[in-house]
C-alpha cells in the first residue's frame, strides 16, 4: 500500500496518538472501579461456583491471539530447560515480560494435516486453531466445530455485556477462491459458534469501540448506547415473530439460515437485559479512533488495544484476535521487507529468506510483546495487573510454514490467570494436541461437562 | 488390449456373487426398490456395452488394470452405485470434453465414440433427463453488502457505506453471492439492527412541517468583480506554481499567480491571491426572519512539507451590510460555517463573498484557495409558513388524518407500500397489521409524532428476515412438471439482483404483481441490459471472475519489481549496508561503517530520485476502470465474448497508456482506444488488473497466472496443490537455484512426476505472460536474462508469444472458454456452485453462444430462462415430513387401539 500524503494528513487527523494518551489516562484513574460495573463487586462477595473469576475476586480473562504462517523454528524455540531457558531471536521482545508467558513446546493439531483431504494447509491452520476438528473440505458445506473461546462464552458469557469479542487485523479480502477447496469461512475465522456459524471479526477499531462503548464523544456514549439499546428492543417483537412466519415456509437448509437469524436475535435480546442489570454504560475518557490506521503497526497497535480495554472494563472476558490469516501474503515495507509473507515462507532455506521470515515473526512479537506490556501496566480491580488477571493463548496454525507441518506448534500462554498459570517456564508437553491444552483452558473458568474437545485424549496437567 | 481380455472382467466385479446376492436380497424387501435394480441392471449393462471397451482401449493404460494416475481409476466398479460416482465422471467429462485427455501424445478417440461416452455419462452415470432438469437447490440467500447498500439506496435514497460498516462477505466458488456461505453472525445481526434505524432516520421524516430550505450551490455564484491580470490555473496542475528552482531564490522574488475564481463540480473556489467578489441573489417568497448557513472549506494540497503562509480577508455581505470579516492563513483543510439572521421583505436580496489578499509578502508556495460549498437559506422560521419536509412524499403520500381510527388507516396503506417495496413481495395483512400497532404505539408516546412512529415501524421492516433474506416462493406445480417455477415476485428478484445488483424497480414489481413477467422475459432483459444500474452487474461479477475488485488493496513493491528490470548493483550493496550496520547501536559503529553507511545513504537517496514506475491510486483506479469499461463495453454492445481474450482495442486513460506505453492518448478520461498492430494488450489477459492481482508484492508468479488461466478462461483448474509438496532445494542446491533463471527452476517441476502432471499445464500459460512484470507494465528481460515467453500448451498447440496464445485461446480453445465464462456466469446468477446436475444447462447455454458466435446477451437470456434460473427444487418441506411423521404417528395409535 502506499502511503500518500492524503494518508498521513489522514492518520494526524484521527489523533491515534491522543487515544493511546487516553489509554494511559485511564489506567491511571483513581476512581478505576467506575469502569467496573457495579455488578461486578455482587458477583465476588456471593457464593456458589465462581465463574471465570480469580481468587481474589477479579474477573478472570482470556484471550486468543492467531498470528500468521508459522514461525522460522530454529528462531522460535528456546534454549535450554524448564526454568532456566534463553529465548531465541524470534522471541527476544517477550524478556521484558518473561515471567508472566509459558513457551508450550510439543502440542499439535493433527487434524490440520492433510489426512484424506489433500491440499489446503492454510485453512486448515485457521479453523483448526480453536476448534480441533477435522473441517469438511468444501467450497461451499461448510462444517468445522464450536471454538474454544464459545465453549467457554456459552458458560460464562452471561457475566459481562459480551459474551465474547472477536477482532481481525485483516481487513482486505480477496476475491478469488481461498484455498485449495475450501471454503473462505475456514480462512477468515478461528471463532466459531458452532459448525457453520463463524464469529465473523470486525476488523474496524472505531466501530469495535463504539459497539462496545457507543458512539459520539466521551460524555455522551452511555447515552447513546442506551438509546441504542432501546431502539434495537423496540422492533425485537417484530423480527422474531417474523422469522417465524418466514420459517414455515422454509426447507431444512435454509431453515439453518434462518436459525443464525434468530440466534443473533435471542443474542441481542439477552444483553439487553443483562444491560438492564449492568447499570449504565462505562464510557472512557479517551477519543473514539478513527476508522483503519494506514500503516499496519499502528492499526494491531490499536486493535490490541481494543481488547486492553474491553478486558479492563470488563466488558468481556473472551476476545479473539486475528494479525493475517495464514496464507496472508501482506508485505512488511515498514521492516524493510517488501517480498509478500506467505510468498517468503516457502524459503527453500534460502538464508536471506529465511532471515526475512524470522524478521516478520519477530515483528508480530514484538507487537504481542508491547500489548503484555501494557496489560501489565494497567492495575486491575484487586490490585494485581491486569495481565495477572488474563490468559492469553498466542500462536499459528502452522509450525514450519515452508513444510506445513503442524506438530510442535509455536505457542505462547501469556498472563498469570490470575494465579492459575505458572509463567518463566518452557514446558515441553510431548506431542499432546493443543485440545488437551484447551480443557484446561476451560476448567480453569468453570466451565463443567466438559469431557471431550477437538480431538482432545485427556487434560493437560501441567500449566 | 482387447474388450474381453481375461484382465478386464477380473477387475470388473460386479456381476460377482456377493453383490447379486445384496441385489436380490434387496428386492425382496420391497417392491419399490426394484426399479432402482432394475436402473441399476441399466447401467451396468450401458456401461459393459457402450463405455467399457472405449475405456479399455484409450484410458486403462493409466487409469484401470491397476494403474491409478492422478489417483484415478475407471475400472473396478464392484456396485451400480459405485458406477454413478458424480464427482469422478465429472471430471473425466470435463478433461475428456476440453481434450485434456486422453493426453495429446497417446491415440485420440473418434468424435464419436467421445460422444458415446459423453453422453452415458450425462444419461447414465447422472442419470439426468434433458427433459426435466434438475433445477438444483438454492439456500435462502441474504443480501451481501453491496446488494444491501444498493437496495437501500433504491428503497430510501440513502447511501449507507456497507463497506465500511459490514464486515466483509465469505465467498464461496470465487463469488460473494453464494447462499450457502453468506451467514448472519450475532455481530452481523447487531449490526443489521443499527443500520435499519441509522437509515430511517436520515431517511423518513418525522414531523410534517418544517422551515422550509433551500441550497445555493457554491457554482451558482457570479464573479461581479476581479482583477484584470487574474490567471487562468488548470485546476489539476495542483500544488505550485511551477518556478525554475533556479529561479525561486529569495535574491529573486517571482510575480504572484492571480488564479480566476473557479467552479469546481458544485464549489466555487477563491483563491487567496485574487481580489473578487463573487455575488448570488436570493428571492424571499415570504417576508420574515431567514437563516443563512454558509458553509466554507480552506483547501491546499499537501506536498512534501512545503506550506505557504500567504493570508486573506473574507467579507460577507449582505444587501450591502457587511456581516463577517475574517482573516485566513493555511488552515489545514478546515470547514468553516457562518450562521447568518436576517430580517427579510418579500423580493430579491444579494449576499456576497469578497476577498482581499494580505500582502503578498510570503512566498506562494501552494494555490490556497476558500472553497465555497454552499449557503442554506432557512425561513421564513415563523410556524405559519413552515413546508412539507424533503421526501415527505414519498413515504406519507397526503396529510395525516385527524382521527384516531383514520391514522390507523392511513399508517397500514403506507407501513404496507413500504414493507411491499421492501420485502421485494406484498406484504400480508397480517404483517402490515402488526406494523401500524407498532407505529401506533410509538406515536402516542410523549414527544413523538405520527410520522415517528411510521419510521419505528420502518427500522423493524428494515431489521425483518424478510428484508435481509431474499425469500423466494413458488408456482404450484404444472402438469408434467416435476419441479415448479418459482413465483414471479421470486423471478423478478433473481433477475434485479443478477443483472443490477438491486431489488426490483416498479416495472418489474408491476409486471410480477399483474403475473406477466415470465411471458415478457425478453424484452425486461433487455431493458435491464440498458438500464445505468447494470453497470452494478459490470462491476460485480468481472470484478471477482477476473479478481479486478483486488487491485484496489493488493500489496505491491514498485521499486523491486522496477530492480528486477534494471538491476543496480550499488543499490543492492547500499541496502546490504544498511541490513547490517542499521541494527547496531550508532555509538557503537566503527568509523568506517558510519562512513559505509553515509554513502549507501547517498547511493540510496540518488536512486529515489530517478523517476519511477510507481502503482499509485490513480494508476490502480485506471486499471480497475479499464477492465469494468472493456467488460461493461462487450455486454452493452453485445460483443462477442471471445473479444474478452482477443480483440485490438481496450479502455485507457494517459496514466494507463503511458504505462502501457501506448502513444497518444491524453488526459484522466478513460477512452477506447484502438489499439497499435502487433500490440500485446488487448483482451483481459493482459490487463493492468490480472496481471497484478496474479503476482507476488515483488514478483510475477507464472504458476499463480497459469492456475488464473486455467480456472477462470479454460474452466479447467488444477488439482490443489499436494499437501507435502517436495521443497525445490530437494531438486537442486541453494547455491544452482540461486544462478537460475525463473524458468529454469519452473523446469525443476518436470524433473518430479507428481509436480509435472499439473505444472506441465500451468506453467507454458503462467511463462507466456512474463513479458509482464508484476504490475502489468511490458519488459523484455528480468535479472538481466532475457524473456522468453514461447510455450507449448498440454493439448498440443504451439506459441512463441502472447498474442499467439490468446489466439489459440479464442479459436483452438473456444469451447473451454464458452464453457468456462457459462459456468462462472451460471455461478454468480445462481448464487451456487454448478454441479453435475447442471451439465445439460451449461451444454445447451453454450450451444446458444455458438449459434450466436458468443453474444453475451444471448447467454443472460438463456441463463435467465434455463431451468435452475426459472424453477426452484421440489423437495419434501418440514411440513411434509411433520405430516408424514404425524400420519404414521396416528396410525402406530390407531394400530395399538386395536
Amino acid at each position: 500500500m502506499n502511503t500518500s500524503p492524503e494518508s498521513f494528513a489522514e492518520m494526524s487527523k484521527m489523533n491515534r496518538r491522543n487515544f493511546l494518551r487516553g489509554l494511559g489516562a485511564c489506567v491511571a484513574l483513581p476512581a478505576l472501579g467506575s469502569l467496573i460495573p457495579s455488578r461486578l463487586a455482587g458477583a465476588t462477595a456471593s457464593a456458589g461456583p465462581k465463574l471465570a473469576t480469580t481468587a481474589t475476586g477479579a474477573p478472570l480473562r482470556t484471550g486468543f491471539v492467531y498470528f500468521p504462517n508459522g514461525a522460522i523454528p530454529g528462531q522460535w524455540w528456546p534454549e535450554g530447560g524448564l526454568t532456566d531457558f534463553t529465548l531465541n531471536a524470534t522471541m527476544q521482545p517477550l524478556n521484558a515480560v518473561r515471567k508472566h508467558i509459558q513457551v508450550l513446546g510439543g502440542l499439535d493439531h493433527r487434524n490440520a494435516n492433510a489426512g484424506p483431504d489433500g491440499g489446503g494447509d492454510h485453512a486448515r491452520g485457521n479453523s483448526v486453531f480453536l476448534t480441533g476438528v477435522r473441517i469438511n473440505k468444501s467450497a461451499t458445506d461448510v462444517r468445522a466445530g464450536i471454538s474454544i473461546d464459545q465453549v467457554m462464552a456459552n458458560e460464562i458469557g452471561h457475566l459481562t455485556r459480551f459474551p465474547s469479542l472477536e477482532m481481525t487485523c485483516d481487513a482486505n479480502r480477496r476475491s478469488a477462491g481461498c484455498d485449495s477447496g475450501y471454503a473462505c469461512s475456514y480462512v477468515y475465522n478461528v471463532s466459531w459458534k458452532n459448525p457453520t456459524t463463524p464469529m465473523t471479526p470486525e476488523a474496524n477499531p472505531r466501530l469495535m469501540f463504539e459497539r462496545l462503548f457507543g458512539s459520539g464523544s466521551h460524555g455522551e456514549r452511555a447515552l447513546n448506547a442506551q438509546r441504542r439499546m432501546a431502539t434495537r428492543k423496540s422492533v425485537l417483537d417484530f423480527v422474531v415473530e417474523d422469522a417465524r412466519r418466514m420459517t414455515r415456509s422454509l426447507d431444512v437448509n435454509d431453515r439453518a439460515k434462518m436459525d443464525q437469524y434468530l440466534t443473533g436475535v435471542r443474542d441481542i435480546e439477552r444483553r439487553i437485559q443483562k444491560a438492564e442489570g449492568f447499570g449504565p454504560n462505562v464510557d472512557p475518557d479517551v477519543s473514539t479512533p478513527s476508522g483503519i490506521p494506514a500503516t499496519q503497526v499502528e492499526y494491531v497497535e490499536v486493535m490490541y488495544d481494543m481488547m486492553a480495554l474491553a478486558f479492563q472494563t470488563d466488558s468481556t472476558r473472551i476476545a479473539t484476535m486475528i494479525m493475517g490469516h495464514d496464507g496472508d501474503n501482506r508485505s512488511f515495507s515498514e521492516i524493510g521487507i517488501t517480498e509478500g509473507h506467505h510468498d517468503l515462507s516457502h524459503h527453500q532455506n534460502n538464508a536471506e529468506r529465511v532471515a526475512k521470515v524470522a524478521t516478520i515473526d519477530k515483528w508480530y512479537v514484538t507487537q504481542f510483546a508491547r500489548f503484555l506490556q501494557k496489560l501489565e501496566a494497567t492495575p486491575d480491580i484487586d490490585g494485581n495487573s491486569l495481565l495477572h488477571n488474563t490468559r492469553i493463548l498466542y500462536g499459528s496454525g502452522n509450525a514450519d510454514g515452508n513444510r506445513h507441518t503442524h506438530e510442535n506448534l509455536p505457542l505462547v500462554l501469556a498472563g498469570g490467570g490470575g494465579g492459575l498459570l505458572t509463567g518463566g517456564r518452557y514446558v515441553q508437553h510431548g506431542g499432546k494436541p493443543v485440545s488437551n491444552l484447551f480443557l484446561s483452558l476451560a476448567d480453569q473458568v468453570g466451565v463443567t461437562k466438559l469431557e471431550r474437545f477437538g480431538d482432545s485424549t485427556a487434560r493437560l496437567t501441567d500449566v | 488390449m482387447s474388450v474381453c481380455s481375461p484382465s478386464t472382467l477380473a477387475l470388473f466385479h460386479f456381476s460377482n456373487a456377493r453383490t447379486l446376492c445384496r441385489f436380490v436380497a434387496l428386492t425382496v424387501v420391497t417392491s419399490a426398490l426394484s426399479t432402482f435394480a432394475f436402473a441399476a441392471d441399466k447401467i451396468v449393462e450401458s456401461f459393459e456395452r457402450d463405455v467399457q471397451p472405449l475405456l479399455d482401449e484409450y484410458c486403462y493404460d493409466c487409469h484401470g488394470n491397476g494403474t491409478e494416475k492422478g489417483g484415478v481409476k475407471l475400472d473396478g466398479f464392484e456396485t451400480a452405485a459405485e458406477l454413478r460416482d458424480h464427482k469422478l465422471w465429472l471430471r473425466a467429462l470435463k478433461n475428456v470434453r476440453s481434450h485434456i485427455m486422453p493426453p495429446a501424445n497417446k491415440d485420440q478417440p473418434p468424435p464419436e465414440e467421445v460422444e458415446k461416452l459423453l453422453t452415458w455419462i450425462k444419461r447414465q452415470a447422472f442419470g439426468l433427463d434433458p427433459n426435466k432438469p434438475d433445477p438444483g437447490r438454492v439456500t435462502v440467500r441474504r443480501l451481501n453488502r453491496a446488494e444491501y447498500r444498493n437496495t437501500i439506496r433504491e428503497l430510501t435514497g440513502v447511501d449507507y457505506d456497507t463497506q465500511v460498516e459490514f464486515p466483509a462477505d465469505d465467498t464461496g466458488h470465487g463469488f460473494d453471492n453464494i447462499g450457502d456461505v453468506l451467514t448472519i453472525s450475532p455481530m452481523l445481526m447487531e449490526k443489521y439492527l443499527d443500520a435499519a434505524q441509522t437509515i430511517v432516520t436520515k431517511a423518513v421524516p418525522t414531523q410534517s412541517r418544517v422551515v422550509a430550505e433551500r441550497s445555493i450551490a457554491g457554482s451558482d455564484f457570479a464573479v461581479t468583480a476581479q482583477p484584470a491580470e487574474a490567471v487562468e490555473v488548470i485546476p489539476d496542475a495542483e500544488s505550485a506554481p511551477k518556478v525554475e528552482p533556479a529561479k525561486a531564490g529569495p535574491s529573486a522574488p517571482k510575480p504572484m499567480l492571480r488564479p480566476k475564481p473557479v467552479v469546481e463540480g458544485r464549489n466555487l473556489d477563491l483563491s487567496y491571491y485574487t481580489p473578487a467578489t463573487v455575488a448570488a441573489k436570493i428571492e424571499a417568497a415570504n417576508p420574515g426572519k431567514y437563516q443563512l448557513v454558509v458553509n466554507l472549506r480552506v483547501v491546499e494540497k499537501y506536498v512534501d512539507d512545503q506550506f505557504d503562509y500567504n493570508r486573506c480577508k473574507l467579507s460577507i455581505v449582505a444587501d450591502g451590510e457587511t456581516l463577517v470579516q475574517q482573516e485566513f492563513v493555511r488552515e489545514g483543510d478546515r470547514a468553516f460555517t457562518f450562521t447568518l439572521d436576517r430580517d427579510w421583505q418579500t423580493g430579491p436580496h444579494e449576499l456576497s463573498l469578497q476577498v482581499e489578499p494580505i500582502g503578498p509578502d510570503r512566498p506562494q508556495l501552494r494555490l490556497l484557495r476558500l472553497r465555497l460549498k454552499d449557503v442554506v437559506v432557512r425561513g421564513p422560521l415563523d410556524e405559519k409558513h413552515w413546508v412539507k419536509p424533503k421526501d415527505y412524499a414519498r413515504y406519507f403520500p397526503g396529510d395525516v388524518p385527524k382521527s384516531a381510527s383514520k391514522r390507523k388507516a392511513f399508517a397500514k396503506e403506507v407501513l404496507g407500500r413500504f414493507a411491499s417495496k421492501a420485502f421485494r413481495r406484498p406484504a400480508d395483512p397480517a404483517t402490515v397489521d402488526r406494523l401500524a400497532d407498532i407505529a401506533m404505539r410509538v406515536s402516542s408516546e410523549s414527544g413523538s409524532t405520527f410520522e415517528s412512529g411510521v419510521a419505528q415501524a420502518m427500522v423493524a421492516i428494515l431489521a425483518s428476515p424478510r428484508f435481509i433474506f431474499r425469500e423466494e416462493n413458488s408456482e404450484p406445480l404444472k402438469p408434467g412438471q416435476d419441479h415448479p417455477f418459482v413465483d414471479e415476485y421470486a423471478l423478478a428478484s433473481r433477475m434485479s439482483y443478477f443483472l443490477w445488483s438491486s431489488m426490483p424497480d416498479d416495472a418489474l414489481f408491476e409486471l410480477a404483481a399483474k403475473h406477466q413477467l415470465r411471458a415478457n422475459l425478453s424484452a425486461q432483459i433487455d431493458r435491464m441490459l440498458k438500464d445505468p444500474k447494470s453497470t452494478e452487474f459490470v462491476r460485480n461479477f468481472s470484478g471477482q471472475w477476473l479478481q479486478a475488485r483486488d487491485i484496489a488493496s493488493i500489496p505491491i513493491n514498485s521499486l523491486d519489481i522496477f530492480l528486477r528490470e534494471n538491476p543496480n548493483p550499488a543499490l543492492d550493496s547500499a541496502r546490504e549496508v544498511f541490513r547490517t550496520i542499521v541494527p547496531i547501536p550508532e555509538a557503537n559503529r566503527t568509523p568506517e561503517q558510519t562512513a559505509a553507511f553515509v554513502e549507501a545513504r547517498k547511493a540510496f537517496f540518488a536512486f529515489r530520485r530517478t523517476p519511477k514506475p510507481d502503482l499509485n491510486d490513480s494508476l490502480r483506479d485506471a486499471m480497475q476502470k479499464e477492465t469494468e469499461l472493456y467488460f461493461g463495453h462487450v455486454i452493452q454492445d453485445d460483443r462477442s465474448i471471445v473479444e474478452l481474450v482477443e480483440s485490438n482495442y481496450t479502455f485507457l486513460n494517459e496514466t494507463l497508456a503511458k504505462h502501457y506505453g501506448i502513444e497518444g492518448v491524453k488526459g484522466k478520461q478513460m477512452r477506447k482506444v484502438e489499439l497499435p498492430p502487433e500490440s500485446p494488450r488487448g483482451g483481459v489477459l493482459t490487463q493492468g488488473t490480472v496481471l497484478t492481482v496474479t503476482s507476488n508484492p515483488t514478483r510475477t508468479s507464472p504458476v499463480k497466472r497459469g492456475v488464473f488461466i486455467l480456472d477462470s478462461i479454460l474452466g479447467t483448474p488444477p488439482a490443489p496443490p499436494p499437501p507435502n509438496i517436495p521443497a525445490l532445494e530437494d531438486a537442486a542446491s541453494p547455491e544452482k537455484l540461486l544462478k537460475m533463471s525463473l524458468r529454469e527452476t519452473m523446469a525443476l517441476h518436470a524433473t518430479n512426476k507428481m509436480c509435472a502432471s499439473c505444472h506441465s499445464r500451468m506453467d507454458p500459460l503462467g511463462l507466456a505472460l512474463e513479458n509482464f512484470n508484476a504490475m502489468g507494465k511490458w519488459r523484455d528481460s528480468e535479472l538481466g536474462q532475457p524473456i522468453d515467453p514461447a510455450g507449448k500448451l498440454i493439448t498440443g498447440e504451439k506459441f512463441s508469444n502472447i498474442r499467439e496464445l490468446k489466439h489459440i485461446l479464442a479459436t483452438e480453445h473456444r469451447q473451454d472458454f464458452y464453457h468456462a465464462f457459462t459456468e462462472k456466469l451460471l455461478t454468480y446468477a445462481l448464487g451456487r456452485g454448478v454441479e453435475y446436475y447442471d451439465t445439460d444447462t451449461v451444454e445447451q447455454l453454450v450451444a446458444r453462444l455458438n449459434a450466436t458466435n458468443g453474444s453475451p446477451a444471448a447467454l443472460i437470456k438463456g441463463i435467465i430462462e434455463s431451468a435452475p434460473f426459472q424453477q426452484r427444487r421440489q423437495e419434501a418441506s418440514l411440513h411434509a415430513i411433520d405430516d408424514a411423521t404425524q400420519a404414521e404417528a396416528a396410525h402406530r395409535v390407531s394400530q395399538n387401539a386395536r
